[in-house]
């Protein structure tokens, strides 16, 4: 609906398009991309942090889930930025009532609306400098991000549910608020929605390529590449951050606590069978890549240190400290074949900064609970 | 109607919840001021800076539409998501984060993008032209 104060002509800077119908078809996708990112971005909470009763019935299939949904979640934010931008172009002008305020009903359904544009604005912009991992501002990354997605999507619950009788009057072209709208808006409209869409197209292509890995050469804006990294996979967390060095790692062993407890050297852990699993280290940052591991499966380890077929396992890394130095792996995790602790990738001993001597490798699983730097496994 | 209220309602109670996470966090305030900082930096700074493009073009006689209209949206598009790249401060983590060349990327998909709107700007005004000696051609 275009804006007509009371007094003086609409407010539209001298623009069209500042309509119901446009308004309607960019907030269809970006209420869509904002539910896509939302339910992504929950899942990989829950994953990361699983509360006790769910942690051993978090699934280790399909095992590229993970990289799917994280992939998803950083696709479905940065598609939503040229949408939003889009979108608040068109309501702009919305900004600018007069009387600014006509009741305490309209008081308050703009005061939902600045919490809907903030959280919004908030999420995509600490969202997306994260990727690129800068953190201008005086809080904690994480948690932030969590609880204004929360307040995010009750926000735009709400603005749907005020606004929904002029969404079902704009839904499609031939809904009575569409043809009530200037027809000769009808190709402008077509045409700056198309303009639109290949803004969202242009963005995707120039990030995604980090992790559909086809697409890598066309990633001109990603802060990842496939292409770079030692043997073949890109790093978060260097030796030299978990201050891990050849030299601390001389006298390496392998400690197995449980039932029957033992340590195994790098040379026995190499003498038990190994197997060769294809899996992508795929980041909640985005990025992800698939990697062949060759290893010792973590089921075999378990059940030789006395494991039942419930067990689930605690890992602890060498590095001397970080929130992840200390990994938990539900049953599911740690009964799949495919888990491995893995001594070599792509064909070759695992490089330090890849973990050396041994690191674990799971199948649907965030990237830091990949634990590198293996010194002990527990039953737990 | 009902369900439109358990909606908006069921809205409420999900923004609540994510407000009581917000005011857990130290300092609640600052948050608060990051928020209102980004409604901030859009309605006082981009875009008004959008629309005086716009009346900018129109003062000088273009038409901001079609090819036109679709370049600048997707190059700002495009400029948005390699801002932080470009401007980050400080190092890195290690060799493999932000490994591109982002100044020499941006350049190129400018250029890329410069290219293809002319093109297709030039291609349209041959196709208009064409058709327009045809219409004027007398038919037999």
């Amino acid at each position: 609906m275009p804006f007509t104060p009371p007094h003086g002509p609409p407010v539209t800077f001298g623009a069209r398009l500042h309509d119901a119908r446009t308004a309607t078809v960019i907030g269809r996708l970006l209420g869509l991309a904002v539910l896509v990112c939302f339910a992504t971005g929950v899942l990989s909470h829950y994953l990361q942090h699983p509360p006790p009763w769910l942690a051993d019935r978090l699934p280790s299939r399909p095992y590229w889930g993970y990289r799917l949904t994280q992939g998803l979640h950083v696709a479905s934010g940065i598609a939503a930025i040229p949408l939003l931008l889009a979108k608040l172009w068109t309501v702009y002008p919305r900004l600018f009532a007069r009387p600014p305020v006509r009741s305490v009903r309209h008081a308050l359904e703009r005061l939902s609306v600045a919490v809907l544009v903030a959280a919004g604005i908030f999420e995509l912009f600490t969202g997306l400098l994260n990727t690129f991992q800068w953190y201008p501002w005086p809080f904690s990354f994480v948690p932030v991000h969590y609880a204004v997605a929360w307040l995010l999507l009750g926000a735009m619950l709400l603005h749907v549910a005020v606004q929904w009788p002029r969404i079902r009057e704009h839904f499609t072209r031939r809904s009575p608020g569409t043809l009530a709208l200037p027809e000769a808006d009808g190709p402008d409209r077509r045409q700056l929605l198309a303009a639109v869409a290949a803004g969202v197209g242009a963005v995707t292509l120039a990030t995604v390529g980090q992790s559909v890995t086809v697409l890598g050469p066309a990633a001109l804006f990603a802060p990842r590449s496939p292409a770079h990294g030692p043997q073949g996979l890109p790093v978060n967390r260097t030796a030299a951050a978990a201050r891990v060095t050849e030299a601390s790692l001389a006298d390496w062993r392998l400690t197995l606590a449980g039932p029957r407890p033992y340590s195994l050297t790098l040379a026995e852990l190499r003498a038990l069978p190994q197997h060769e699993v294809t899996l992508p280290i795929a980041c909640v940052e985005g990025w992800s890549k698939s990697a062949r591991w060759t290893g010792v499966r973590v089921r075999d380890l378990l059940e030789r240190a006395g494991a039942g077929p419930d067990a689930r396992c605690r890992v602890v890394s060498m590095e001397a400290a970080g929130a992840y130095r200390v990994m938990e792996m539900g049953r599911l995790y740690a009964q799949d074949p495919l888990t491995l602790l893995a001594l070599r990738l792509n064909g070759e001993v695992l490089s330090l900064d890849h973990g050396y001597p041994a690191r674990i490798i799971a199948p649907n699983r965030p990237g830091v609970l990949q634990t590198k730097w293996v010194g002990r496994l527990e039953v737990v | 109607m009902a369900f439109r209220y358990a909606v908006g309602g069921f809205g409420l109670v999900v923004m609540a919840f994510g407000g009581f996470l917000l005011v857990r966090e130290p300092e609640p305030w600052r948050i608060a001021g990051w928020l209102a900082g980004g409604v901030l930096v859009h309605d006082a700074l981009v875009a008004p800076l959008v629309i005086a493009v716009a009346a900018l073009a129109a003062a000088a006689g273009l038409r901001l539409r079609g090819a036109a209209r679709a370049a600048l949206i997707v190059a700002g598009s495009l400029t948005v998501i390699a801002l932080p790249p470009l401007l980050r401060p400080g190092g890195v983590a290690n060799a493999t984060v932000l490994p591109l060349d982002y100044p020499r990327n941006w350049l190129l998909a400018m250029a890329v993008l410069a290219v293809l709107a002319a093109g297709y700007a030039g291609a349209r005004a041959c196709v208009r032209r064409v058709a327009r000696r045809r219409a004027a051609k007398p038919q037999g």
